[in-house]
């Protein structure tokens, strides 16, 4: 006996979730827009990772070939890994693990590995190699580095639950620039305010409504952003995603050892 | 998104005491171990959905435990077992959950305390009715093979690890992490028990037989990667039929470990460090990793809790965080809606 169907079925839908989750940040940033690509890669990543992932999990939501989705990882690995890199150079190995890009790394890494390593001939439709892991899934070649990439997930993924969504701009909401609080912000209200995410968002309308209430003089607040996009773009909303990537990225190559 | 401290916010609470913003901050040294016991869980929990655990060989492997223990042991966990295989699909991916969820919960400060405590409620239910209490009793139990049970291990460092603070009436800081929460001489009461009844387990007749560890070894080759069958196999003739050597050596290391904690600081760090080297050794060689490799393993077995449990010890090289901090880090919630 298998895994019951329903369970790749379940996760398969989490991740269709996250990449409709994802395609609508994109969507809802403008992520076309100079002002609105920032970070546009990372949900960029995620709207890929989650068809794909549902594919493995599920033959029928195949989309690519294997190989098709091995080079659309390899370029994404490639790409995180420079980012991280350019991000911290000259820190040392240890800001390499902390840094931002660090997890997206790990994420398209353990991707590229799950296509690459496949050990078997094609299953699913179009040849997507491990599709369908109800059926009786495909196993991993080098099943040591499936551990290793499951234990760097689940590492992350409890990091990740652990931070808070919107403290310190860890977690990259498309468009939306972290900013620190500056000192005049800083008296607004009765003590300080925290850093906060902001880049013509529903966080600089709080922000300019803070000060406004504290003086009268300051300018109005810009309109705030529809219910929905500030939904969409809140950072708690990214940090689900990744979560929820982390944990279903681990089971499978778990399951596939 | 933005954190604006008025009288009675917890934003404010936070800012008073001079960490806002600074998030990270509140990760200390007994906070980055809980979220390592979670995201073993977390591994617990996935390692439960593999497809082995839907075959009657899982059942067959929790009814194995029974073996040797006395009836009144031996029968829950025959009717565990009997259980699980009725409703095998239903109960094996509650188990899975339930093991995701402590390690998610442990991870998110918010249920950090109710994790921990149903951590502790779930581990003392599977060592008995699927570790069969480790074989403690019925006399299979070795260091290497996972003795006194990994479930076990998770137990006690859910313990160590609770988010409290035991103030003494000294008011001196807590020597290592844990004893944070029970104290330094329940802390040391603990260790000395865990290492002692290894150190006991390896000088027991089915330890100490003459090709015990070398049968032990060699039966873990099965299955696992090349390199690691390999290195099992130069293990297992290494060992040869002296195994009773290796029983004392390891016994005496085991039991150097249990009275490290008893020990100043330098020494106790000699002690601490044996400790993680025989962890590794014996999660490499005795457990292959818990047989995660071969697609079999329910869990990552007690190697790296030993390890955790070794960095619990660990002396702190200053005080422990103030108070106010340490209820912070305790405390902390998600704070804001996003």
């Amino acid at each position: 006996m298998s895994i019951p169907a329903w369970i790749p079925d379940s996760f398969a839908a989490v991740m269709l979730l996250v990449a409709a989750v994802s395609a609508g940040q994109l969507g809802a940033a403008r992520a076309w827009t100079p002002a609105g690509a920032r970070d546009a890669d990372i949900a960029l990543s995620h709207v890929l990772m989650g068809i794909a992932m549902a594919g493995m999990l599920v033959a029928s939501l195949t989309t690519l070939p294997g190989g098709a989705w091995t080079v659309v990882f390899a370029v994404m690995t490639a790409w995180f890994a420079w980012c991280l890199w350019r991000e911290n150079r000259g820190h040392g190995v240890a800001a390499l693990a902390r840094g931002h890009h660090a997890p997206h790394l790990v994420h398209s890494g353990a991707m590229l590995y799950m296509f690459a390593a496949v050990a078997g001939p094609a299953t699913g439709r179009g040849g997507s190699g491990m599709a369908g892991m109800a059926g009786g899934m495909q196993a991993l070649r080098a099943p040591t580095l499936a551990l290793v990439f499951a234990l760097l997930l689940a590492g992350y993924t409890v990091r990740d639950l652990d931070r808070q969504a919107c403290a310190d701009g860890y977690f990259h909401v498309v468009g939306r620039r972290f900013t620190p609080a500056g000192p005049a912000l800083a008296t607004a209200g009765a003590g300080t305010v925290s850093g906060t995410p902001a880049a013509g968002g529903g966080a600089v309308a709080t922000v300019a409504r803070a000060a406004q209430a504290a003086d009268p003089a300051a300018p109005a607040a810009p309109p705030a952003e529809p219910l929905a996009e500030r939904l969409l773009l809140a950072p708690a909303v990214v940090k689900v995603c990744r979560v929820a990537m982390g944990v279903t990225m681990a089971f499978m190559l778990i399951i596939m050892i | 998104m933005s954190d604006i401290a008025v009288p009675g916010n917890r934003a404010g609470w936070r800012d008073r005491l001079g960490v806002a913003g600074s998030v990270s901050a509140g990760l200390d040294a007994r906070r980055v171990l809980q979220l390592i016991l979670a995201a073993i869980w977390l591994l617990d929990g996935v390692l439960q959905y593999q497809s082995f655990m839907y075959t009657k060989a899982f059942t067959q492997m929790i009814g194995a435990t029974s073996s040797g223990n006395p009836v009144i042991v031996a029968h829950p966990i025959n009717w565990n077992a009997t259980l699980v295989q009725h409703h095998l699909v239903l109960l094996n991916t509650i188990f899975a959950t339930i093991q995701l969820l402590l390690g998610l919960g442990i991870a998110y400060r918010p249920t950090v305390r109710l994790a921990l405590a149903a951590s502790i409620v779930w581990s003392l239910g599977v060592w008995w009715f699927g570790e069969g209490l480790g074989g403690v009793l019925s006399g299979a139990a070795s260091p290497l093979n996972g003795a006194p049970g990994a479930v076990i291990i998770y137990a006690l460092l859910a313990v160590l690890l609770w988010p409290s603070d035991r103030i003494t009436a000294s008011g001196a800081p807590a020597p290592f992490v844990a004893a944070r929460a029970v104290g330094a001489g329940v802390a040391r009461g603990l260790w000395v028990v865990l290492w002692g009844s290894l150190a006991y387990f390896a000088l027991t007749p089915a330890s100490r037989a003459p090709t015990a560890l070398h049968d032990m070894v060699a039966g873990m080759v099965s299955g696992e990667p090349g390199w690691l069958a390999a290195l099992d196999r130069h293990a297992a003739a290494l060992a040869g039929h002296s195994g009773l050597t290796a029983s004392i050596v390891l016994a005496a290391a085991l039991a150097v470990i249990a009275l490290g904690v008893f020990l100043p600081p330098p020494a106790g760090r000699a002690t601490l460090i044996l400790a993680l080297v025989v962890a590794a050794v014996i999660w490499v060689i005795g457990e292959a990793f818990g047989t995660i490799l071969t697609g079999g393993g329910t869990d990552p077995n007690s190697g790296p809790l030993l390890a955790l449990l070794a960095l619990a010890y660990w002396p702190l090289a200053s005080a422990t965080a103030p108070p106010a901090r340490v209820l912070l880090t305790d405390q902390d919630t998600e704070g804001t809606p996003a």
